[in-house]
């Protein structure tokens, strides 16, 4: 409480506070007023809060819950709100701030107090402070050991696929793809036979246009008939599937970061982000008409990562 | 301060009805569907002739079988049939409307039923291909359907059928509000950037498979537009995160920052 | 009665009575602005309450089943346990998509209102001595939130979201010489590893919330104890604070304000549907959709993704990632500014006071100049982030957008900044500066009886922000 001398002023109270104002005691008429309008809240209130009940005995329905939910809350939010502008004495305090430093006086006491205490176990101990300092930092180095139990080292993993020479071409479910199953124009996530569904392995055969493909001789030996050409469905860039073909332009898009690639030059990029075209799957037919793999991707496949250029 | 809580209730409003329109465009394909179901003749085969001179000859050449006279223009020879016609005219992307921006766009048919189907069968003798895919998706397995769709159509139209952007001049329309014949028709064609079979494995049109598979695709594509589907409330365009970022900002914060106003009073 | 004898025993046994007592008694300002701090914690709170209900029903597994749930596209469907866990709280416990829906709006609001609360710290000074400390906090308190969306909607492992963990999964491999390291030992394994989804479990529900509410903690006891900063004017000094106390006003507002967020949360939760996660379906390494962006605060990572040239650095086989430079070079700079802020500004304006008056903007030109043109730099990503779909909104490509935006990256945060000075210097030229428009008068009595109003001069004047003391009882 403020002390008021005798004449008429107001000292600072023990919490350096000081208040200001008026009491309201002369609004009665407004807090009549306000007074009704947060009892109507507060009513509202009630009813959606039985109301609630009624929803979720009968089955539960989420938008009338969240309705109600939202009624029942605001309107006590709207009956404090009210409680707190026209129903409180509210007056305008002052605080003094006190200082947030404990002063120089303060801080030397603090260091006498560490010092004085710390002295003799410091002292002329410098060999065992060594020790405990090494001992701390092989202690400490040990504890992170755990950590690396987290996965297995990254090896070689990045770098290969299941895609092996003669591996059979086999689709989603599983049942192997033969030439000319995919209509021309036309597209197809496929996998290795044995390993449908791998992340790292998924590629597209795409069946394009005759005369279309314009790449060098050692990749068109891979493109049975130059028409069945597959590329690593991992985007180069950051990892999504590359799955939106666009068959008139014979391009990919990949929809995260909008990389567009030429499925007719190698799928090299020509537009956004990613730097790299898609690894090319070279394959040939074997004697079953199915497709097979020559090999592992041309590249490691994926985003680029520290040691990818390296063996 | 009472009107910005009206001007935000009011944005609030128009955010949460950014919802496509149900129900409008497949009243609109089941009736013009209906239509296609009725037999050809020579009365109708003459009206599509006229049509054609009147609408799409302007464009696409006076023969439908022969070149157009633009280069960007495709002649009608083989892009799919009878079924690119009434797939085309019915859902309004022609005769062609002047747009600015990606893809053409749908809209309302310019003709009656009549007359699309006059001009389906025209067309659709012309150039040697008179055959509309018959699709029912109460055939379809839903479940088998969400799977096909999953490998190939989800990609570019989305898992929940919302629709993207392709880059340059292409986009894949939403899916959320079109008659199965619209799919088994695209599915046929391979309209735009669309791969003919729609990148379904070994499709070929006319066998069983591929029917069934259709009507498999053509049942999860209802689905989308079904009441469990929607069930946590108005799907705000079914976009996913940035109209949901934006309602969070404009509605959710927005509405907290008029009540914090409020609350601090005369502060 | 009952009540005087519970104070009395907890008194007698931890003195809480005069603590209590000078707690509530403490002065805060009483500034709208203040307020926006406390949604982002009443928000929190919202995440803690239907978090915990959510943490009953989710399975933090990756193992295979076959659901058989109500949602009849996926019957059959062989989906990871996390998934169906999800699903079925969706679908089959009452209640439960509401409580989903909620949390996960809240984990929306909750940013947004930690970002505009950091907006009004910094266009208004607060970070200024003695509150770089808490400046440093409130920072990390905004990385800790956005680890804790990202964990959590990765959490029902759905296709959207795994596409999301790929490309993180992705970002971490391009930090140069330590990459794949980090990213087996955090991923364990070659993507898709099967572990992520319960670790992502572990973070999201036990290590950030612990690390988030502790920081919350210390953060609130800073503010208490150096008390609130506020805006200059009648009656307020750097050695005061003016406002209603804790006890009752204050409690009464917050408590209001509690209520509006609940309110507010509850209401999106129930009628806007968000993340419907049975519409994406369960996440397959080979599946992708479209459109696919991340939650809006991860989302100016995917427009500077997208923006992002696609220049790689190949040097003697060792190669830095086209990724590198808009995920972790841009982001660690600009993060870095931000974080070091309160530092940065002091070396060039020399200002080593205390301060406990808050600048107006247009009072610090160069500071408000530049947070537009950081937040211009963030605007743009995040238009970016959303390249297809406004595209298809605006009828323009998407190769459009990104090359406008890229020249924009350029441009527009320079436009920004020049603009921003020049409104800031014309306002303050007009010298609408309410800490002079009320002065107020002096109410005198003069010795025949008769009363006089004197009005007083206002006393500030450019940079000068300590009014004498005037009203009634100065002098």
């Amino acid at each position: 409480m403020t002390e008021r001398d005798h004449q008429g002023s107001e000292r600072v109270d023990v919490d350096r506070q000081t208040e200001h104002g008026p009491s309201n005691v002369e609004l009665t008429g407004r807090q009549h007023q306000a007074e009704r309008r947060a009892g109507i809240a507060l009513a509202v209130a009630i009813v959606a809060g039985v109301g609630l009940f009624v929803v979720y005995f009968s089955g539960g329905q989420t938008q009338v819950e969240g309705i109600l939910f939202a009624i029942a809350f605001g309107g006590l939010g709207v009956a404090l709100g009210i409680w707190a502008n026209h129903l409180l004495d509210a007056r305008e305090v002052v605080e003094e701030r006190h200082e947030l430093t404990s002063g120089p006086a303060g801080r030397q006491a603090f260091e006498d107090a560490l010092v004085e205490e710390v002295g003799p176990v410091i002292g002329r101990r410098s060999m065992l402070l060594k020790l405990l300092a090494g001992a701390g930092g092989a202690l400490g180095l040990a504890l992170l050991l755990p950590v690396l139990s987290l996965g297995p080292a990254p090896g070689n993993t990045l770098k290969v696929t299941p895609w092996r020479r003669g591996s059979r071409v086999v689709d989603e479910g599983g049942e192997p793809v033969q030439f000319n199953q995919v209509p021309e124009n036309g597209f197809l996530t496929v996998f290795p036979e044995g390993h449908q569904g791998a992340a790292d392995a998924q590629a597209l055969l795409i069946h394009v246009r005759p005369g279309s493909l314009k790449l060098p001789a050692d990749r068109m030996a891979g493109v049975p008939e130059g028409t069945h050409v597959a590329y690593s469905k991992i985007c180069t860039h950051a990892g999504c599937p590359v799955g939106l073909y666009r068959a008139e332009s014979q391009s990919l898009i990949c929809p995260c970061h909008q990389s567009q690639f030429d499925v007719s030059d190698g799928a090299r990029p020509f537009f956004g982000p990613a730097a790299r075209p898609l690894p090319q799957l070279l394959l040939s037919v074997d004697e079953e008409n199915i497709l097979v793999a020559q090999g592992d991707f041309t590249e490691p496949v994926g985003p680029a990562f520290w040691d990818r250029g390296r063996r | 301060m009472r009107r910005t809580a009206i001007l935000l209730g009011g944005v609030a409003l128009l955010a949460l009805l950014l919802t496509p329109a149900t129900g409008a465009a497949t009243a609109r394909g089941a009736a013009r569907a209906a239509a296609a179901g009725q037999p050809d003749s020579p009365a109708l085969d003459a009206r599509g002739r006229e049509l054609y001179q009147n609408a799409c000859a302007s464009c696409h050449g006076p023969d439908p079988a022969g070149p157009s006279y633009y280069p960007r223009v495709p002649s009608l020879k083989n892009v799919g049939g009878a079924a690119a016609v009434d797939w085309a005219v019915r859902t309004g992307r022609m005769p062609w409307k002047d747009n600015k921006g990606p893809a053409i766009e749908r809209g309302e048919p310019r003709f009656n039923d009549q007359d699309i189907r006059a001009l389906v069968v025209y067309i659709g003798k012309a150039v040697g291909d008179a055959q509309i895919p018959d699709v029912d998706p109460a055939r379809g397995n839903l479940q088998r359907g969400r799977g096909l769709y999953g490998q190939a159509c989800a990609a570019c139209h989305g898992m929940n059928g919302a629709g993207a952007a392709l880059g340059g001049q292409n986009i894949a329309v939403s899916l959320q509000d079109v008659h199965p014949l619209d799919v088994a028709e695209a599915i046929k064609i391979g309209p735009g950037q669309m791969p003919v079979g729609g990148g379904l494995a070994d499709y070929e049109f006319g066998t069983a498979r591929s029917r069934q598979e259709v009507d498999d695709i053509a049942a999860y594509v209802e689905s989308l537009r079904t009441t469990p589907y929607n069930r946590g409330g108005a799907p705000i365009g079914g976009k996913g995160p940035v109209p949901e970022g934006f309602v969070a900002w404009v509605i959710g914060l927005g509405l907290l920052v008029v009540a914090a106003r409020w609350i601090a009073g005369r502060g | 009665m009952m009540v005087e004898r519970s104070l009395k025993y907890l008194d007698e046994r931890l003195g809480t009575a005069s603590l209590a007592r000078k707690t509530l008694r403490k002065v805060f300002p009483d500034h709208w602005s203040f307020l926006l701090g406390e949604i982002a914690l009443f928000a929190l709170v919202v995440l803690i309450f239907t978090g915990t209900f959510l943490t009953f029903f989710y399975t933090p597994s990756t193992r295979e089943i076959v659901y058989d749930g109500p949602y009849a596209p996926l019957q059959g469907t062989h989906v990871s346990a996390a998934y169906d866990s999800v699903l079925r709280l969706s679908f089959e416990v009452r209640a439960g998509l509401l409580m989903r829906q909620t949390h996960h709006w809240a984990a929306l609001v909750f940013l947004a209102a930690i970002v505009i609360h950091l907006c009004r710290i910094f266009f208004t000074g607060a970070f200024r001595r003695p509150r770089e400390l808490n400046w440093l906090i409130g920072v990390l308190l905004l990385f800790l939130a956005m680890g804790e969306g990202f964990t959590g909607y990765s959490l029902p492992d759905d296709l959207l979201s795994g596409i999301g963990l790929r490309i993180f999964y992705s970002v971490t491999l391009a930090i140069p010489l330590v990459g794949t390291w980090v990213t087996y030992l955090l991923f364990g394994g070659e993507f898709p590893a099967g572990d992520v989804i319960s670790r992502l479990f572990v973070f999201h529900v036990m290590l950030l919330p612990a690390l988030l509410l502790g920081l919350v903690g210390v953060h609130i006891a800073i503010l208490v104890l150096q008390k609130h900063t506020q805006f200059p004017g009648h009656g307020r000094t750097e050695r005061n604070v003016v406002g209603k106390r804790l006890w009752p006003e204050q409690t009464f507002k917050s408590v209001s304000l509690l209520l509006f967020v609940t309110a507010i949360l509850a209401l999106l939760g129930g009628i806007a549907q968000i993340n419907p996660v049975w519409q994406y379906g369960p996440f397959q390494p080979a599946a992708v959709t479209s459109p696919a962006q991340p939650d809006w605060y991860i989302g100016f990572l995917d427009g500077a993704l997208r923006l992002g040239p696609p220049w790689d650095l190949n040097l003697w086989g060792f190669t830095i990632s086209e990724v590198f430079w808009p995920a972790i070079l841009f982001p660690g700079i600009a993060f870095g500014i931000l974080t070091l802020w309160p530092w940065i500004e002091r070396r060039f304006t020399k200002d080593r006071a205390e301060h406990h008056l808050l600048d107006r903007p247009r009072d610090t030109p160069v500071r408000t100049g530049i947070g537009a043109a950081g937040l211009m730099v963030f605007f743009i990503m995040f238009l970016e982030g959303g390249n297809d779909i406004f595209g298809v909104l605006l009828n323009v490509s998407v190769e459009t957008i990104t090359r406008t935006l890229q020249w924009g990256l350029l441009v527009a945060p320079i436009v920004t900044f020049l603009v921003t000075y020049w409104i800031c210097k014309g306002l303050s030229r007009t010298r609408l500066r309410p800490a002079q428009v009320n002065a107020g008068v002096r109410l005198t009595r003069g010795p025949d009886g008769g009363y006089e109003t004197v009005p007083l001069e206002p006393t500030s004047v450019d940079g000068d922000r300590t009014p004498a003391a005037t009203g009634p009882h100065a002098e």
